[in-house]
């Protein structure tokens, strides 16, 4: 999934002052699942807003409402009724969300009320962890199932680096070191001598390096 | 959904509905409640064999809930006489004769003057009340308290005739003659069964129970032995043991042929009963009346052991040879089934050869057109709230042959379902101890017939009926919100919510006690309670604020109801703080951050939230989670320019919703911040 | 000869080699570097400039190894692959090799969490193994990364970074095979505070027979006080200071002699391990002991060769 967090709310305060009639519009899929951008936190943030600009004197109006995904332009089309009727719209949906909801609505101030973080795991409730980079070049099958290029804080295809202590990375004791994980997997999976082999140097292109990245399904485009 | 509390009841009373009522200290509605649907509520919180425990579902976590007492306090209330006068159908024109006014005739009676008939109740003895008067003694059953509920169907405007047997002057085609629509015939078993041993008919001091019974609450003295000996194992046979140690018998004896666990009586009365005294004989059959000079001396008893079933079902008991004992007794009271007195019947009615019941086919119909029956006449020896519900059912069935209406397709109650909570919920359930009965002690009871079980207080009453687990009012998910988060997995104290590999999540309704975490905490609110729906909280602040001005500072306070607070407890908070606007709630988890946001948006000046002790809590693992949710809207609150300090947490104390010192500190802190600008709208919905 | 460097005609020429660090200063007075080559001139064979060590911005290494050259001294470049991309880097060694810089380190660099801007995006382009192989083709087959040949030569004394204290224990060696056979040519580690391990590092190193394939420099760091002591055992990832190291610190009298003599103890166990071929002298901010250090533990002169 995508994780998000809601941004601080004196940020979204200062973000939306003044953009006149405001619809805080949810998304029911990574936001929700995140618990920073489903209905029900667009409802409560809608009703702080609401009470910020009451104490500020501002009497505008702070509305809410969701839809299913904001990635997908047929959900994002059927806001349309009450996105004409706001001036703006704080999303709380990830980037690509926000953005397409900006692409569809050029003429209305669209706004992010979420930092999108990571593609991760949720561990369990209220903890979620990164996982996967979106390298495009997927080596999950060199590494037993763990990505350096995530969760490796130099992203070494030939870790561990000099820094990995007691099997936690030089960067902070709550960090795994990822290589030392591999290397107990391949161990136990009798498959260590794969690493015996130097990895070569990665095509970052996938990964973004290469400009923005698109993907088109010729069998299915019409 | 129907709970098991309502499907397990004979008259599918809305237990479960009237126990959250005294939760919430709303006893006049719990009342109400009550009596929408039974007639005799003093009676049946006395009396009745509470079918609706068996099936409660707190049983299987440990007791079940007290309902027949809660019952029993609801009806007994000082505020039983301020209820509305109940207003009843116009008038059908129609008129309708009851045979009979115990509990079946007394209930059709009710039933039929609300739908607008004329009813009369034609009884033969002289005083009103079946077996509710001369067959439950007055320390079960004080009279009064059948007086005031007959009184209650007298105002109605039915007629009641005492001392008027159908059969002798007035024969059943005249009522027909005298344009009666229908006749409801409801005459209970009143013919006690004879002994068929050699002596029963020879001796002195062989009596019936219920001739024994009848005289005995009609405060006659009946006389009794010294050592008496009840020959019986039902109600009937308890009622006299008992009855006739207070009427100064020395020794009783109480002899039941099969074993204690098969005994008919209720469980309770028999503990009752061996507890002041009575001697409880089982296996154990008289075959042989002795006496001498004509009165009774002794019987001649013999031991049983249980052998093979027989046609109901039960093991036959069997004489066990050498056992023959014998017992001196100088009154021997034969409680050993009763019978309808319905020979006058004979002509109109099909009645059983053998034990003269009245056959009779769906709700009380008979083979005479116009004829109904139900109760004891029918059935034979049952219990009150059957009798209620046969008298019920005949009621809506007469209605219907009056205005020739054809009956319902289908009973919309439906079958009832026991449905078991899974053990793993029992096991995380914590336990509550079920409020005691409050008897009077053994050494006073037997002084007369003065009752001996007293009402619940107010606080036991609640503390009892905050044990109710909320059956079927639980968490519904609508699924096509749900996004298979898994919040509700991870928030559930009961682990309850279960996810399929297809992400379907489904909650059993019998295993939900209502908690309300996972309502709260979906981020795409898919799921809803009927305990309290969303939002439910919101439109109870709202219409509080309106209806009267308060003084400043208006703080808003939540209690939880598993506080130790009666009404009189708000009630002087009320008058002691009245700027203090309650809002009652079955904890603390109900209560979201926007609820609160809301309630600055109505103008209050502060909020807290009052936590009920530990000890009463039946979620305590989730009051971290409620300090959590409180700390981030101190942090919002703070955010949106309103002082984080406005909202405060506290504990109750012992007794009481809240201290008082607490109230005074919130407001003395929150008179030095800047008042809160915002007010409740004028035009309020 | 692969480079002709000083330090490897030594190394080659089957002597004990000492080299020692030099760290640039956060300005650009080129003072500071030419004073440190100096005074560390004669006594040893080689001076590593460090790359923004600890991530912390200092004047580029390549800055100070010309400076050293400009002193008469022989640098050894040291490059983090944390800061730049393999055109970056690639770049950068066409242009060492064009002012005379002979030896290479390849390093992977600590995390830019650690340093003066730690909110900075991190390169790591490649990894130090595949910057080890990048370096070897460019020198032997006169090639970029990319396949793409170049002329002219970039004649490269390559080494690289090994931690025998860092874990996986039982790994470290196996990542030391695999930089052996990117092309380290020689090794300078760690610093050396619990000798036992590091014996057994080296035991398993033998056993590889890495010590034939590459020379490797035992790393030493002098211990100026207690609190430096305390702070690298409990504060640096990778560093294994035992205890012991550190009480002995607290008790002494005069914190710094006991450090350098912490320091010739060290080095005198470490004649007697089997395949060493020099120590590193990491003296953090204290370079002057160096000098002292080498003389008392019968390395001086340093050979001509």
């Amino acid at each position: 999934m995508i994780t998000l967090e809601q941004k601080k709310f004196e940020d979204i305060e200062k973000m939306t002052k003044g953009c006149g009639r405001l619809l805080v519009l949810g998304c029911e899929t990574c936001a929700a699942m995140s618990l920073a951008g489903g209905k029900k936190q667009a409802e409560a943030l809608a009703a702080a807003i609401g009470v910020a600009r009451k104490m500020s004197g501002d009497k505008s109006e702070v509305l809410s409402d969701a839809v299913a995904r904001q990635c997908e332009p047929e959900f994002i089309d059927l806001t349309e009724k009450d996105v004409a009727q706001c001036d703006g719209v704080l999303s709380l949906a990830c980037g690509a969300g926000v953005q397409l909801l900006a692409e569809r609505f050029p003429d209305k101030v669209i706004l992010p009320g979420c930092n999108t973080t990571f593609l991760g795991v949720n561990e369990k409730l209220g903890v979620w962890s990164e996982r996967c980079a979106g390298c495009g070049d997927c080596i999950l099958d060199k590494t037993a199932g763990l990505c350096p290029i995530a969760r490796c804080s130099k992203q070494l295809l030939n870790g561990p680096c000099g820094g990995s202590m007691d099997g936690k990375c030089e960067i902070s004791k709550e960090v795994d070191c990822v290589w030392q994980l591999i290397i107990d997997r391949l161990t136990k999976l009798n498959r260590l001598e794969m690493l015996e082999e130097i990895f070569p140097v990665k095509d970052w292109s996938p990964a973004g390096h290469g400009g923005p990245r698109k993907m088109v399904r010729e069998d299915l485009e019409s | 959904m129907h709970p098991p509390c309502k499907l397990a009841c004979p008259i599918h009373t809305e237990a479960r509905e009237y126990v959250q009522l005294i939760a919430q200290r709303r006893f006049e509605e719990a009342y109400s409640s009550i009596k929408e649907l039974n007639p005799l509520p003093r009676v049946c919180g006395r009396i009745c064999t509470h079918p609706c425990e068996g099936a409660c579902k707190r049983g299987q976590v440990d007791e079940p809930i007290a309902i027949a007492a809660l019952k029993r306090f609801a009806s007994d209330g000082p505020w039983r006489g301020r209820r509305d006068a109940v207003l009843a159908a116009e008038p059908t024109g129609h008129k309708v004769a009851v045979i009979g006014s115990g509990p079946a005739g007394l209930s059709a009676a009710h039933d039929l003057a609300l739908l607008g008939h004329h009813v009369t109740i034609f009884e033969a003895l002289p005083v009103l009340g079946g077996m509710l008067r001369v067959g439950v003694p007055a320390y079960r059953l004080p009279k009064d308290v059948v007086d005031e509920e007959i009184e209650a169907i007298a105002d109605l405007g039915v007629v009641m005739k005492t001392g008027v047997r159908i059969g002798e002057a007035i024969k059943v085609s005249d009522l027909f003659d005298q344009q009666y629509g229908a006749v409801f015939v409801a005459v209970g078993a009143h013919k006690d069964r004879k002994l068929d041993i050699t002596g029963a008919d020879a001796f002195e001091g062989v009596v019936s129970a219920v001739a024994f019974l009848q005289r005995s609450n009609e405060g006659q003295d009946p006389k009794v032995g010294r050592q008496v000996a009840v020959i019986g194992g039902g109600n009937t046979a308890v009622d006299s043991a008992r009855s006739a140690l207070r009427w100064g018998a020395d020794t009783v004896h109480m002899l039941y042929r099969r074993s204690k666990d098969e005994m008919p009586a209720a469980p309770a009365e028999i503990e009752e009963a061996c507890g002041e005294g009575v001697h409880l004989s089982v296996l154990t059959s008289p075959i042989e009346i002795l006496g001498e000079e004509g009165k009774v001396t002794a019987l001649r008893c013999m031991e049983n052991r249980l052998g093979e079933p027989d046609a109901s079902g039960r093991r036959r008991p069997e004489p066990v040879r050498g056992s023959e004992f014998i017992l001196d007794v100088d009154m021997v009271i034969a409680a050993i089934g009763q019978a309808p007195e319905s020979s006058f019947l004979a002509q109109e009615l099909e009645l059983d050869q053998k034990s003269h019941r009245i056959i009779t086919k769906d709700a009380g119909a008979t083979a005479r057109p116009g004829m109904f029956a139900g109760g004891d006449a029918v059935t034979g020896p049952a219990t009150a709230i059957q009798a209620i519900a046969a008298g019920k059912e005949a009621a809506h069935a007469i209605d219907r042959y009056l205005r020739q209406e054809s009956p319902p397709a289908l009973d919309p109650i439906g079958p009832d379902e026991r449905a078991r909570v899974s053990s793993a919920v029992i096991e995380k359930t914590r336990t509550f101890e079920r409020a005691e009965k409050i008897c009077a002690p053994m050494d006073r009871r037997l002084e007369g017939f003065e009752e001996v079980e007293s009402v619940l207080t107010e606080d036991r009453a609640i503390q009892e009926a905050l044990r109710c687990l909320h059956c079927c009012l639980g968490a519904k998910i609508d699924k096509d919100k749900c996004v298979s988060c898994l919040t509700c997995v991870r928030v559930c104290p009961l682990q309850i919510p279960k996810a399929s590999k297809m992400g379907e999540i489904t909650i059993d309704p019998f295993d939900c006690q209502a908690c309300g975490m996972c309502a709260l905490e979906c981020p795409v609110q898919a799921i809803d309670m009927d305990l309290h729906p969303r939002g439910d909280i919101v439109v109870e602040m709202t219409a509080a604020m309106s209806k009267s001005a308060r003084p400043d500072p208006l703080m808003v306070g939540f209690f939880d109801l598993h506080g130790n607070f009666v009404p009189r407890d708000m009630e002087r908070l009320r008058q002691d703080h009245p700027n203090v606007l309650p809002v009652m709630v079955f904890g603390l988890r109900r209560i979201d951050t926007v609820d609160i946001l809301n309630a600055f948006e109505l103008g209050a000046q502060a909020v807290f939230l009052a936590a009920c002790p530990l000890e009463n809590d039946p979620f305590p693992e989730t009051r971290e989670g409620v300090q959590q949710r409180m700390a981030r809207t101190t942090d919002l609150l703070n955010a949106v320019g309103l002082d984080g300090g406005r909202l405060a947490m506290c504990d109750m104390p012992e007794q009481g919703p809240v201290d008082k010192a607490f109230i005074k500190d919130l407001g003395e802190r929150v008179k030095e911040m800047a008042p809160n600008p915002m007010q409740a709208k004028e035009d309020n919905p | 000869m692969k480079s002709g460097s000083n330090l490897e005609r030594i190394l080659e020429s089957g002597q004990f080699a000492v080299t020692a660090e030099c760290g640039p200063p956060k300005g650009p007075a080129p003072t500071v570097v030419k004073r440190k080559g100096d005074i560390l001139k004669f006594c040893c064979d080689a001076l590593n400039v460090t790359d923004n060590q600890t991530a912390i911005v200092r004047m580029s290494s390549m800055s100070g190894c010309v400076l050293l050259k400009e002193v008469g001294v022989e640098p050894v470049l040291q490059m983090v692959v944390r800061d730049r991309n393999r055109l970056a880097l690639q770049g950068d060694l066409i242009g060492a090799a064009a002012l005379g810089i002979r030896n290479v380190l390849c390093l992977s660099g600590d995390h830019q969490r650690f340093g003066n801007h730690p909110t900075a995006k991190g390169v790591y382009d490649i990894d130090s193994v595949q910057f080890l192989q990048m370096v070897k083709t460019m020198r032997d087959e006169h090639q970029f990364i990319n396949g793409e040949e170049f002329s002219g030569d970039t004649p490269f004394f390559i080494g690289a970074a090994a931690n025998p204290f860092a874990d996986p224990f039982a790994f470290r060696v196996t990542r030391l095979a695999k930089k052996v056979k990117a092309g380290a040519d020689f090794i300078q580690t760690q610093g050396i505070f619990d000798m036992a391990k590091f014996v057994e590092w080296m035991t398993m190193v033998r056993d590889r027979g890495l010590d034939e394939k590459t020379h490797i420099l035992a790393g030493l760091i002098p211990i100026k006080s207690v609190g430096m002591a305390r702070y690298m055992r409990n504060n640096v990832s990778g560093l294994s200071v035992p205890q012991a190291i550190v009480e002995r610190m607290g008790d002494a009298k005069d914190p710094k002699e006991e450090g350098v003599q912490i320091c010739l103890e060290t080095i005198e166990q470490l004649k007697e391990v089997d395949g060493i071929h020099g120590v590193h002298i990491m003296a953090v901010a204290w370079e002057d002991i160096v000098p002292r250090i080498v003389e008392e533990a019968g390395l001086m002169p340093r050979p001509i060769v």
